[in-house]
């Protein structure tokens, strides 16, 4: 397998990618640019009539917000196009070593895809159904960074705040499946309680999620999606509770930092 | 012929099935057993294998689902109903759907979803409908049950033409009747109108008529905002001018006032900041979740459409309604119970802002009984944009106007009269066609394509198509060159719509965007990238007429002049009540009726209970007053409002060690790589404009500016946003507007700051049949919003230690029914606050408001998980001795605005940096969690806290 490698010094090249009803994109590019990379946005349409490609990127970046409405179920109608169209496309990025990081709708985009958990463009092994609740979910919650194949992850056991945005997070599968992802260490987040164990208790775990799961790794450890959103927290002030918290450093920072400092390396 | 789809969840639980079989034991109904739902797709022109194909890629995820094709899938209900959106009103799904149908490469001629109730147990169809009915399971202004079987989805009719006329030989009272119900024009606008035709020897078109009326309505021509007043038989001059004259002395910095669809003011390093609010009440009185959606559609355009485009940033939700626990008996006929429309308000703000991608984190809640038929709705955005691109463009002669976005239906038709009239219970039936339904990923496209173009220098102006629709906003645009207009390029949602209907509509997500011709290729490449449709419709010609075409006819050519200078300034008469100076003897009896507010300071009710200084009656008090609807806490409800997207929060809604505590205003960094902050609050109190429109009116104002304070904002630079919602201006009321508008100037003239936008609404107003006649309590909103250095010198809320000192800024009023701001003291208060604030010496501050003294340190405790132990040596509690102590509800209840509770280090410190203004040292902050007034009462905040949280998590689960 031919990677994608970086001379020392040259920039990461991000692909923020953009559909109509994605909002979380500029949040994104900023956190890439902050830690060091050279992000972009580009519109779907724009990789659909080839104007732009993504061997020109090494980390796919899939924004949260509501592509096409969320409708008929989140990520969906988005999951279909880019299965329809750029599974090629996506399939040499990834032959070529690059990362793909997706968020919110992004992560529910990745499921629908099949992408995540098991890196079957085409076929979906798991789901982001409704919340438990019912509804849709604003607030800030703990997540555990666990010991996952992620490649680039290497932060473990760490809890930190994270904002959570959504109204179907919930992630479920077959008790069969689930083990599945468990066994082959896939799980890289879970929401936690105060002593820092995986809960099932509403509202620290915001949806319901099975085994608490909150974001997943695929079997190469280069596909990384998560419902919280670690980009809405890598400046100090954009915590609810600076003022009264020591922040030393932003809790969403690590994975942006492990990201680029992976790709820079080029494994 | 059409597949149809159903879908059911065959993991977990119901969650609609089961919130609906609740809702239903909870109406007393035992009988049915359990309900189960299905979503349905109906799908047009499809083979039998292409409907299972989508089936199984899109609509049905086995993991979890199951489907069925041309076949029931609730099995064993006994009854089952269907609902959808009544054929012809817009359901944001289709497009989507048609959109994966063409990825999938499958062609679809058309599709539809709805949703399948299935009840168990005896009962009939007619019962399910009624209960369907009463729980509002469906609006019938926008959807229906689906009985018959379609043939097809397709909505097919003929054009209809354009009619003429016969208005030069009618009589006066055949003048009124055409107007009725439909122009809302009075006599002398109308017989100014067949004087015109008279002149120019022809009748009109009934798209002329209609074009006249929508842009001589007040919705759109604020005939009373622009009339020359008689007040008491004195002259006074406009309440426009007089609000824009006193506006525009403090033009610091102004970028643009009263000119664009928002007002502009300077930010930083070349950038500009905007904002807006407006009412969207007609529309939702009858249908809120269609009419709180379009009321924040039309908000952010308004935002987005200013200067040459910018980008919204933040949106604000106030609503205004009856108190949700209202008896049903006391609802007039036609109109809507006020916990449904809470939910649904509610539900809007929820699908719509979030799916937008504009954070809600601002907002209230406030609950009178005279809400209960006409409810304000009250929506506000403030964006960014470069300083270059911030002064409101026009139309150069030869440029083109090109309508991007949603395609044009027979939504809204009327919109524009229709807000501007009373309401009556006839409102639901004359007037369906003024709702919609929104659809935000229309509008989130439609944006995004105007910032590439804005940033390509390709704009020369954006105009929101929103009230009175292409009516509106090309004659706006082209009054001083003309414009020809191709009705026939409008893209459309379904044939069938006259000319007339295609100009006045008032679908949503729609804008125009004028541009140089030579622009106009690169700009529809842009359109194309965002999946924005754009069609070329109209020209400004310089013909100085608006021209309109349908094809090769001509269906309207007005003088521009006429148009828009050709309705006559009103004089209007304002007269002040009788009793000129209303006792407050009478005031407290007025408000002593209504039960949602006798707990407020200054009317307590109960404050014989607490004459007798018994500790168990004050807990009783405090609860009752911490439930209350207008102050518990709304945290469920920001919970399903997106308050974080766009990551700009740096003083979020609620802050402290569980994240409850209430903060006073939004802070955001509309840069995120800048320190600069944008600070957006406002103010309003319903009741006490109602009880005097002056100080309650000040009141409010100085509410939006204390909260903008609190966090650490400087008022001095800052700009104002008014926004008036009266009932229909007769003498009185019209009288009252006067007096608001006065304090609003003399609110002005005291701080130094403009307003720079603003609306009136002014129909506040119901009238049944049998002389029923609701007014609302008539509202001034005053909002917020400006500019701090950084962000870093703010502060929240939430107490941050045990053992600081508490300390109150400001000059409380113990004498008023309605406590009366010392406008002397304010500026200098509010500046020794903010001052404070930023040398870093404020560990939290919250200003007093609604609930007065005692809450605002109450909730300070809530974010700090501590409490308080207060001496309050001086202060007369003793109502027993003291007669007036009650009316004037008491140090800790007292409501004065431009008061603020601060957390200091120590006294010293507050000694420092408080003298020179009003301040008193209230106590200290302490681990205990407990409220504790020397000498009065011991409460534990978590007796509290409970009380002020369960309301609104019973409502919102």
């Amino acid at each position: 397998m031919k990677t994608l490698r970086l001379r020392s010094g040259r920039e990461v090249n991000v692909c923020i990618l953009q559909s109509d009803g994605t909002n979380c994109d500029n949040e994104l590019f900023y956190a890439f640019k902050k830690f060091g990379g050279s992000p972009q946005f580009v519109h779907v349409n724009e990789l659909r009539n080839k104007s732009k490609t993504l061997k020109d990127f090494h980390i796919l970046a899939l924004p949260g917000g509501f592509s096409y409405g969320d409708d008929v179920a989140s990520g969906k109608i988005w999951a279909i196009e880019l299965v329809s169209f750029l599974r090629e496309e996506i399939e040499n990025f990834r032959k070529r070593g690059g990362l793909i990081i997706g968020i919110c709708n992004g992560f529910q985009v990745l499921i629908r895809t099949g992408l995540l958990p098991f890196g079957n463009l085409g076929k979906m092994d798991a789901t982001l159904a409704a919340n438990s609740s019912g509804h849709f979910e604003c607030r800030w919650v703990r997540i555990k960074s666990n010991k996952s194949n992620c490649v680039f992850l290497k932060e473990n056991n760490q809890v930190g705040w994270f904002s959570v945005n959504h109204g179907e997070g919930k992630f479920f599968s077959s008790p069969g499946i689930i083990k599945k992802i468990e066994d082959e260490n896939l799980v890289t987040f879970r929401y936690v309680d105060e002593q820092g164990n995986p809960t099932q208790k509403y509202p620290e775990n915001p949806n319901g999620s099975l085994n608490a799961i909150a974001g997943v790794t695929d079997p190469s450890g280069r596909v990384l999606g998560l419902m919280p959103h670690p980009e809405k927290f890598v400046d100090v002030t954009q915590y609810p509770n600076w003022r009264r918290e020591k922040i030393i450093k932003p809790h969403g920072a690590f994975i942006f930092e492990d990201m680029i400092k992976f790709a820079k390396e080029g494994k | 012929m059409i597949h149809i789809i159903r879908v059911k969840n065959v993991m977990g639980k119901d969650l609609i099935g089961e919130g609906v079989l609740n809702d239903i034991y909870q109406m007393g109904i035992k009988n049915i057993t359990k309900v189960e739902t299905a979503k349905v797709y109906r799908l047009e022109g499809v083979s039998e294998r292409e409907a299972k194909v989508l089936a199984e890629t899109v609509f049905c995820e086995g993991i979890y689902q199951e489907y069925t094709l041309n076949s029931p899938i609730i099995k064993g209900a006994n009854q089952i109903i269907e609902i959808a959106y009544r054929p012809g009103v817009m359901n944001p799904e289709v497009g989507s759907i048609l959109k994966t149908a063409e990825d999938l490469g499958i062609k679809l001629i058309a599709a539809d979803s709805s949703h399948e109730y299935g009840f168990y147990g005896k009962v009939t169809h007619q019962e399910i409908e009624d209960i369907a009915r009463k729980l509002h399971l469906l609006n019938e202004m926008v959807e229906h049950f689906v009985k018959e079987k379609q043939k097809t989805l397709l909505i097919k009719d003929i054009p209809a033409k354009t009619n003429i006329i016969r208005l030069r030989r009618i009589n006066d009272e055949q003048l009124l009747e055409l107007s009725k119900d439909k122009l809302f024009l009075n006599l002398e606008e109308m017989k100014v109108i067949q004087n015109y035709f008279q002149k120019i020897k022809r009748d009109p078109t009934d798209l002329e008529l209609e074009t006249l009326a929508q842009t001589w309505s007040e919705h759109c021509a604020h005939k009373t905002f622009k009339a020359r007043l008689l007040v008491d038989g004195k002259n006074k001059a406009p309440l426009f001018e007089r609000i824009k004259k006193e506006a525009l002395k403090h033009n610091k910095n102004i970028v643009s006032a009263f000119v664009d669809n928002a007002g502009v003011m300077d930010f930083y390093e070349g950038w500009a900041i905007n904002g807006k609010a407006e009412t969207h009440n007609a529309p939702s009185a009858i249908e809120p979740y269609g009419g709180a959606m379009t009321g924040s559609g039309g908000v952010f355009r308004d935002v987005v459409a200013t200067g040459q485009g910018a980008k919204s940033l933040v949106s604000t939700d106030i609503f205004c309604l009856a108190p949700y626990d209202l008896d049903k008996s006391k609802l007039p006929a036609g109109t809507l119970p006020p916990d449904y429309m809470l939910k649904r308000v509610v539900a809007a703000v929820r699908d719509y802002g979030n799916r937008v991608g504009i954070p809600t984190n601002n907002g209230s809640f406030h609950f009178h009984e005279d809400f209960r038929a006409k409810p304000i709705v009250l929506v506000g955005s403030y964006g960014i944009l470069p300083k270059s691109k911030a002064k409101k463009g026009y139309p150069k002669i030869g440029d083109v106007g090109v309508v991007i976005g949603g395609r044009t239906g027979r939504d809204g038709i009327h919109g524009a009269t229709f807000s501007s009239a009373e309401m009556s219970e006839k409102t639901m039936e004359v007037n369906s066609q003024a709702v919609q339904i929104g659809n935000a990923i229309e509008e989130k496209r439609v944006f995004d394509a105007i910032l590439e173009a804005r940033d390509k220098d390709l704009i020369r102006a954006v105009q929101d198509l929103g009230a009175g629709g292409f009516s509106s906003a090309i004659g706006e645009m082209g009054v001083k060159t003309g414009a020809t207009v191709h009705l026939e390029k409008a893209p459309l949602k379904y044939q069938g719509l006259a000319p007339w209907e295609i100009f006045l509509s008032e679908s949503q997500e729609r804008m125009l965007i004028i541009l140089s011709k030579d622009n106009l290729k690169e700009f529809l490449k842009i359109c194309q990238k965002y999946n924005v449709q754009a069609s070329e419709i109209a020209e400004f010609d310089g013909s100085k007429r608006l021209q309109v075409f349908y094809g090769k006819e001509k269906v309207g050519d007005l003088e521009m002049s006429f148009l828009f200078e050709g309705l006559p300034q009103r004089v209007m008469r304002a007269i002040s009540p009788r009793h000129s100076e209303r006792s407050e003897e009478s005031l407290t009896n007025v408000s002593i009726s209504n039960p949602s507010a006798s707990l407020r300071a200054g009317k307590l009710r109960d404050s014989s209970l607490i004459a007798r200084n018994d500790k168990m009656v004050w807990a009783k008090v405090l609860e009752k007053v911490l439930a209350n609807g207008n102050i518990n806490s709304k945290e469920p409800i920001l919970r399903m409002y997106d308050h974080n997207v766009q990551g700009t929060n740096a003083l979020h809604p609620f802050a402290g060690v569980g994240m409850d505590g209430p903060n006073d205003a939004a802070v955001i960094k509309p840069l995120l790589d800048k320190p600069y902050g944008m600070v957006v609050s406002h103010g309003l109190n319903p009741e006490f404009s109602m009880m005097d429109p002056y100080w309650g009116s000040v009141w409010s104002a100085t509410e939006a500016i204390s909260n903008y304070v609190a966090v650490g904002g400087n008022y001095k630079d800052a700009s104002l946003v008014n926004n008036y919602i009266w009932p229909f201006p007769d003498k009185e009321w019209l009288w009252s507007l006067d007096r608001s508008v006065d304090a609003v100037c003399d609110f002005m003239k005291t701080l130094k700051i403009p307003v720079i936008s603003g609306k009136d609404s002014l129909s506040a107003t119901y009238r049944g049949s049998s002389g029923v006649v609701i007014h609302s309590p008539p509202t001034l909103c005053m909002s917020v919003f400006g500019k701090i250095p950084d962000v870093k010198k703010t502060v929240s809320s939430d107490f941050k230690k045990a053992g600081s000192t508490i300390v109150l800024v400001g000059k409380q009023d113990l004498e008023s029914s309605i406590p009366r701001v010392d406008l002397k003291v304010l500026p200098k208060v509010l500046d020794k606050v903010h001052k404070a604030i930023v040398s870093g010496k404020v560990l939290a501050c919250h200003d007093v408001s609604e609930g007065g003294l005692i809450t605002t340190i109450f909730e300070m405790c809530v974010g700090g998980n501590c409490g308080v132990r207060l001496h309050l040596e001086g202060v007369s509690l003793d109502f027993a001795r003291d007669k007036k102590a009650h009316l004037r509800g008491g140090f800790l209840l007292n409501e004065t605005a431009g008061c603020f509770v601060m957390e200091v280090e120590n006294e010293t410190t507050a000694k420092k940096l408080f003298e020179g203004v009003p301040y008193k040292i209230l106590g200290k902050t302490t681990q205990d969690e407990k409220l504790v007034v020397d000498g009065l009462f011991t409460v534990d905040m978590d007796r509290l806290q409970q009380a002020w949280q369960a309301p609104m998590k019973e409502i919102f689960p």
